[in-house]
């Protein structure tokens, strides 16, 4: 086994930072997140490889929260449009946890397959190498493994870190995790160490069979009801690992500007509503509606898994309290209308 | 699958704006072009995004591919076609696809089509019916009824009291909401202008298109008249923004019109939520 004790991390962010961008969870004022290294200041920044799931996802290195796509110079018969182009420095992610990386594996779903391509996604992605802190002790509102996470392999990641005793375990899965292997080399020891024995989930719901449910209760009253509290903020979209819908927009100075995309939400009024003023969404019941049927039912028609890695970010941060475990036991409770 | 021959899907090519035709007081058809030829070519159904760059993009279905344009017949509702339709031949739009599935051409061959309009919505059924008459063979009897609120907002008026009552074993029903002096033609709905006419269904396919209410109304129509879910075709619309099944926004179920759709056969539609 690799091994290396924990006052030699910052080292090993330090050495894999000569060659990438290493994204490291830290505790930035109010606010926890990835951070580039490059921007850390120790007298500001705290970093938290022990916390579980920082506050804000790490899907805006992959999809940035805005992005610019292509700028234009509309000069009448002039008109020119220039690509952006897409910074390939490789970047490292590194201490993000089980449900996050599953986030990013759902992504690639999106992104990447079913008949287009995203190259603005594709050119971040590739770039990107993840090094996973597998979660031996799962926190207050996690609840990954009910939505099928391996807590302790995160599959998409190329190197797993597991903390022992004094350290972490470095386990490397793929081609990318063996080229920041032989970086840091020299930092890690051979030994054989004890794993810890994983802590049980406090909460856990029961997914199977919801997405079938789901089919005979689009127009059941619970949606009413449960979407009552919702102020439709959209809070939950913005920290959720998984959700990626995105908006489209313009920004310019007479005829010369640029088109970029922003992350959007299902939660929003505007998210639907068509030139002419139809919005086949309208009422905040549907939009409630659209987006637990998208992460529970609509999703797994389509990829074959609930668009929930059960990170419980939309738990903690809703101002209301909708709670998704909630959610998920009051659809088996329901009993269909017609 | 994708016929989208760009390197990057989300970015436009450059088109010229060659021909703008007046088609009623707030309907224009715009005739593109990108090098005398076309940016890509299409299927008829197929939808693309049109932007004026500054001002926005829209997605707007392809009412007709000729050899060196493609031509594109727009209502003006919201910003971008209220600018849209301030411009002049010779203006630079921009302008990426196709998206979509398309009207199944190669499944309708040998059958007899029923195409029913209303409004805009005949921009759409125009590649089709555009289409069966160049294939003429391809195609049994055509019969088209449509109709709008008044004989000004009447798309295509040339092609449909002229062109196309001309070609070959077909029908041309056109009907308006209200009587008006300068119209001595039907006076009436759509819908009830199609159950008037009681077109048989045997070996029909119908294909509808207008405002959703119009839709509505013709579903039960053809319903009554016997007509098969799987012998009726409509296209759906939503808002979009990407058109490559990646924003979101488009869903109908866990379809996305942008990809899935926009034209759904009526067996389809039944399958999914009713947010259509």
């Amino acid at each position: 086994m690799k091994f290396f004790k924990k006052g030699q991390i910052e080292k090993i962010v330090e050495r894999l930072a000569e060659k990438a961008d290493v994204f490291v969870p830290m505790l930035r004022g109010q606010q926890s997140g990835f951070f580039s290294w490059k921007s850390y200041d120790e007298n500001y920044d705290d970093i938290i490889f022990d916390l579980l799931n920082v506050y804000s996802p790490p899907k805006n290195i992959i999809l940035p929260q805005t992005e610019k796509m292509y700028s234009f110079d509309q000069q009448g018969q002039e008109t020119i449009i220039k690509p952006e182009e897409i910074p390939v420095e490789p970047k490292v992610i590194f201490g993000i946890r089980s449900c996050d990386v599953k986030a990013i594996e759902y992504m690639d779903e999106v992104f990447l397959t079913r008949t287009f391509v995203d190259e603005y996604y594709k050119a971040r992605r590739d770039q990107v190498a993840i090094v996973a802190n597998a979660c031996y002790n799962p926190g207050t509102n996690c609840f990954c493994k009910s939505m099928g996470v391996d807590h302790l392999n995160p599959e998409a990641a190329d190197v797993i870190l597991r903390e022992v005793e004094n350290g972490y375990v470095w386990e490397s899965k793929t081609d990318k995790g063996d080229i920041l292997t032989k970086q840091v080399e020299d930092l890690l020891e051979d030994q054989e160490v004890e794993l810890y024995q994983p802590n049980r989930f406090v909460r856990k719901v029961n997914y199977d069979g919801v997405a079938e449910k789901l089919k005979d209760l689009f127009d059941h009253p619970m949606w009413e009801r449960y979407s009552d509290p919702c102020q439709t903020c959209g809070i939950c979209t913005y920290m959720c690992p998984t959700c990626y819908c995105f908006d489209v927009q313009v920004k310019n100075w007479g005829d010369e500007g640029y088109r970029f995309r922003c992350w959007d939400s299902c939660m929003y009024r505007e998210y639907t509503l068509m030139a002419g003023g139809h919005n086949p969404r309208e009422a905040a019941k549907e939009r409630f509606r659209n987006r637990f049927l998208h992460k529970l039912q609509f999703f797994n028609e389509r990829y074959g898994t609930p668009l929930c890695t059960g990170c419980g970010r939309c738990i903690v941060t809703c101002p209301a309290g909708v709670d998704i475990i909630r959610m998920i036991e009051l659809i088996k409770e329901a009993e269909p209308s017609v | 699958m994708s016929n989208c021959s760009c390197e990057n899907p989300l970015v436009p090519q450059i088109v010229e704006v060659i021909k703008i035709v007046e088609e009623t007081p707030d309907v224009k058809t715009f005739y593109v072009q990108k090098d005398n030829g076309v940016p890509f070519d299409v299927m008829p159904g197929q939808l693309a995004m049109v932007s004026l760059l500054p001002t926005g993009e829209g997605m707007f279905s392809v009412s007709w591919q000729e050899d060196d344009h493609l031509q594109f017949a727009i209502k003006r509702v919201g910003v971008m076609t209220d600018e849209l339709h301030t411009i002049d031949v010779g203006q630079r739009l921009g302008v990426r696809g196709p998206y979509g599935n398309g009207f199944p051409v190669e499944k309708c061959k040998g059958r007899d089509m029923l195409f029913i309009g209303g409004g805009i919505g005949l921009a759409p059924l125009r590649s089709f019916i555009k289409y069966c008459f160049k294939h003429r063979e391809d195609y049994g009897k055509i019969t088209i009824i449509y109709g709008s609120r008044s004989y000004d907002d009447l798309c295509f008026k040339e092609e449909l009291f002229e062109k196309w009552p001309q070609e070959k074993d077909t029908q041309v029903y056109v009907t308006i909401d209200n009587a008006e002096e300068k119209w001595d033609g039907h006076v009436g709905y759509v819908p009830a202008y199609l159950e008037e006419l009681n077109p048989d269904p045997q070996n029909t396919i119908a294909v509808t298109c207008g405002p959703p209410i119009m839709i509505k109304f013709v579903l039960q129509a053809l319903e009554k008249m016997r007509f098969s879910d799987e012998q009726v075709i409509t296209t759906l619309e939503m808002r979009m923004k990407c058109g490559i099944g990646k924003c979101g926004r488009c869903n109908i179920g866990s379809e996305y019109i942008c990809l899935d759709g926009p034209v759904f056969d009526l067996a389809q539609l039944r399958k999914l939520p009713p947010e259509w």
